[in-house]
């Protein structure tokens, strides 16, 4: 597999899970830690289900590393603004004018776990699941296959953008723009950047549309598909257990916020 | 209903969105890196509603969301909840599209009066928000502009001015875009304050943290800041992409139009 | 019955004012190799869509006259019908990469999956197809991590898969560094060795001069010469209109003009020029030394 996207190949019981049925687990999984009551349940939703999956699909440090990384940037920031700008609160310390605040503080680590809860949920999604097969399936549940299309295309091309950006930026370099300084400068830069990037990929629509027609692509017509994706009974009927769970569970939200 | 949405969807435009998710992504990462404090990850998704019409922009700013989620390149997977601010945005471009807004050449008269009222209608709020007063009792009250306008005259004079200057130089023609930009953008902007405010308590690791960090500080409640982060931001970035886009269709060819 | 049969046909690209082809006619027996030349704005990219079914039906504008392609008439006949019997394949590699597929093996079976074609059946074309373009060895690979003759190859094998009857290719090469330009040329060869009727433009004449059964010269819109390599890669109008002549003909020319040609065919291969040039030369010098005009 390439790296354009988080999918990790292995051989596990959660990658040969059938796209759908990982969907709606995960959904249920989101549903959840956002909605169900208390407030460290985004925390032990990600213990309690997530790092357990995790370990099942053989990503356990891959999980791990990932989470690590997309949210500790992110949970830093959460809790130096959270504590030091909440505002009127208890401060837990005074030192040279700075004071975090107690109350603060809390709000943070509550905002971090969701922030945990929702990155890793779908962390465990893309590392266990191919996005062509993901398509693939939900093209058998009526999914239009011209949005099949656009999403595997997108990820397969979005690298070959990057380098365009990356060359039009250094070739508008050597011509002397200046990308570095003040907002002023920074700001000038854009427009030579992003004109050239967008005017040349406009250029490559009709081709493209053109090649794929040659491929009979957009006729309506009955498709086969080259993979199998593999199903079992258990999991039709676990998917229908978890399609009712869902609204379920934010009607029980719903429900508790009211009668609170 | 139906048949405009199909018109939207043929294959040039089921080509064109995975580019112009494509685009979002690269100039938005390169906005990002820049450090400045706007997204700019909106132009792919401007440019689908502009020229597929509003369905195949909404569609566009959707998965532009989604998708960049599950790169790996990390820096934007905090984007994702954002999806339906995104949709909308394609939307409002979809439309706006269909009336000819992106094809239209203003007066430069009426683009130096766009600027001008929306810095002055941004000065406004920025100083209304830094002077709410919320006391022990959580009772809020709102200064009055009569107070405003005494306190910060020489501010709304000075906002007025460069509005106007920058509605000249950088709206020049483009005015009917660039007020259907800001329009987008204000409704971006509330939309969005909702989520940012639940899920990640305000703070999305950009440059924009900084004006929530700065609103915060200044005494606002967490809704109030991440709005006037928002206020600040969204329009004038909104405006921006539209203005992009406008100029890129008026150096496209006449065949590209004829969709 | 001619496979290809163009008559009297004018097209015009929506919101233009003037005629990309003016009065076309040609016709292609099944199992020709047609090569096409033109210096460029002469039309012949709409020669190529035109064949193709994509004028009219991708680019709208007006079309008159007839177009008959393997017994399908483009007024009667959708492009997602005409497609099925016409392939077509262009400069730029990477646009015709779906890009929707992650292997090799996948994109071919693209086209087929959009037909509806059964999964054994896709497998056995898709094979088929990799060993006539020599690319079996990259059927895992992804098509974005192959070289621009690589990846021109899987577009040609795509287009090959769903087994035209006509092939069209639109500067195959254009894009291409010389190895690729080798790869892509074998490929076109072999399918020409094997029947397949072909009409390809190209501007690399020497290629052409060699392997072409017919040539056909387009200039505004129009035919400016049709006939065998030879006839037309040799002719004064050709030479007149500055494009379309390769090396060797423009240098026996020159040494026609100096009485130093003996032959009175000029040539456009070089196996010709060399034969011409021998019989030229005083007997002793060596038949390597080509081209070179006695004081």
């Amino acid at each position: 597999m390439n790296n354009l996207s988080m999918y990790v190949a292995r051989e596990s019981g959660l990658h040969n899970l059938h796209p759908l049925t990982k969907s709606l687990l995960v959904l249920c999984l989101l549903t959840a830690g956002l909605a169900l009551p208390g407030r460290w349940i985004g925390y032990i939703i990600f213990l309690a289900f997530i790092l357990p999956l995790a370990l099942w699909g053989k990503i356990f440090w891959e999980l791990i590393r990932a989470v690590w990384k997309i949210t500790w940037p992110l949970a830093l920031s959460v809790l130096l603004i959270q504590s030091l700008f909440w505002g009127k609160g208890t401060p837990i310390f005074e030192f040279w004018g700075i004071a975090p605040k107690e109350e603060g503080i809390l709000f943070a680590f509550i905002s971090i776990g969701r922030i945990i809860l929702t990155m890793s949920d779908f962390i465990l999604f893309a590392m266990t699941t191919r996005p062509d097969t993901l398509m693939i399936s939900l093209k058998q549940v009526g999914m239009p296959s011209g949005l099949a299309y656009i999403v595997v295309t997108t990820l397969q091309i979005i690298p070959s953008f990057q380098r365009k950006a990356s060359t039009i930026l250094d070739a508008q370099r050597s011509r002397g723009l200046e990308t570095q300084g003040n907002i002023l400068v920074r700001s000038r830069a854009l427009v030579p950047l992003v004109l050239p990037l967008v005017l040349g990929s406009l250029m490559d629509v009709e081709e493209r549309a053109i090649a794929i027609q040659a491929r009979a692509f957009g006729a309506k017509r009955e498709e086969t598909s080259l993979i199998e994706i593999p199903d079992t009974n258990e999991q039709k009927i676990f998917r229908r257990i978890l399609i009712i769970l869902i609204p379920t569970i934010i009607l029980f939200r719903v429900l508790w916020q009211l009668f609170k | 209903m139906l048949d405009s949405i199909k018109k939207d969807f043929g294959t040039r435009t089921l080509v064109l969105i995975p580019i112009a998710i494509a685009i979002n992504i690269a100039i938005g990462q390169l906005v990002y890196v820049l450090k400045l404090p706007i997204y700019l990850d909106s132009i792919g998704t401007v440019l689908v509603g502009a020229l597929a019409g509003p369905w195949a922009g909404a569609l566009t700013g959707a998965l532009s969301n989604l998708l960049w989620g599950i790169l790996p390149v990390v820096t934007n997977t905090f984007a994702v909840p954002f999806f339906y601010v995104a949709l909308v945005i394609g939307l409002m471009a979809g439309f706006f599209g269909r009336r000819g807004v992106f094809e239209k050449e203003s007066p430069r008269w009426l683009s130096m009066l766009i600027g001008a009222v929306f810095f002055f209608t941004l000065s406004f709020f920025i100083t209304a928000f830094l002077n709410l007063n919320t006391d022990e009792t959580g009772f809020t009250t709102y200064p009055t502009p009569g107070e405003l306008f005494s306190r910060y005259l020489v501010v709304f004079v000075i906002a007025i001015l460069v509005g106007a200057a920058i509605g000249y130089f950088l709206l020049q023609k483009g005015g009917y875009a660039g007020l259907a930009g800001l329009a987008t953008g204000v409704v971006a902007a509330i939309i969005s304050a909702p989520t940012a405010a639940v899920v990640f308590g305000g703070v999305t690791g950009g440059g924009t943290d900084l004006l929530v960090a700065a609103f915060r500080a200044s005494g606002g409640n967490i809704w109030s800041s991440v709005m006037a982060q928002g206020a600040v931001s969204d329009p004038f970035d909104k405006m921006l992409s539209y203005m992009v886009v406008w100029l890129i269709l008026q150096s496209l060819p006449a065949r590209f139009k004829a969709r | 019955m001619a496979i290809v049969q163009v008559s009297n046909v004018t097209y015009k690209y929506p919101l233009t004012d003037v005629p990309v082809l003016k009065n076309i006619s040609l016709q292609i027996e099944e199992g020709e190799f047609v090569a096409i030349v033109g210096p460029n704005g002469a039309g012949k990219s709409t020669l190529c869509y035109t064949l193709a079914g994509f004028v009219p039906h991708f680019f709208k504008g007006e079309l008159t006259g007839l177009v008959e392609v393997a017994g399908m008439e483009s007024s009667q006949t959708t492009l997602d019908e005409w497609v099925l019997n016409v392939g077509l394949a262009f400069q730029n590699p990477f646009n015709q990469i779906s890009g929707a597929k992650y292997t090799v093996f996948e994109e071919l079976a693209f086209g087929l999956e959009n037909i509806g074609v059964p999964r054994d059946e896709m497998r056995a074309r898709v094979n088929e197809a990799m060993e006539l373009t020599g690319i079996s060895d990259l059927a895992n690979r992804s098509p974005y991590s192959l070289s621009g003759g690589q990846q021109q190859r899987v577009a040609l094998a795509s287009i090959l898969v769903m087994q035209p009857k006509v092939l069209i290719l639109d500067e195959p090469t254009s894009q291409m560094d010389p190895i690729g330009t080798r790869e892509v040329f074998g490929v076109i060869r072999k399918m020409a060795e094997q029947g397949m009727t072909v009409v390809l433009v190209e501007h690399k004449v020497e290629w052409i001069a060699q392997f072409a059964d017919r040539v056909i010269a387009l200039k505004d819109g129009q035919i400016l010469l049709d006939g065998t390599p030879s006839e037309v890669l040799t002719s004064p109008i050709l030479e007149e209109s500055g494009f379309g002549i390769s090396r060797y003909t423009s240098v026996a020319r020159k040494a026609q003009e100096l009485g130093l040609w003996k032959k009175d065919r000029l040539p456009i291969t070089l196996d010709e020029a060399v034969e011409g040039f021998s019989l030229a030369l005083a007997p002793s010098s060596s038949p390597n030394r080509r081209g070179e005009q006695l004081p």
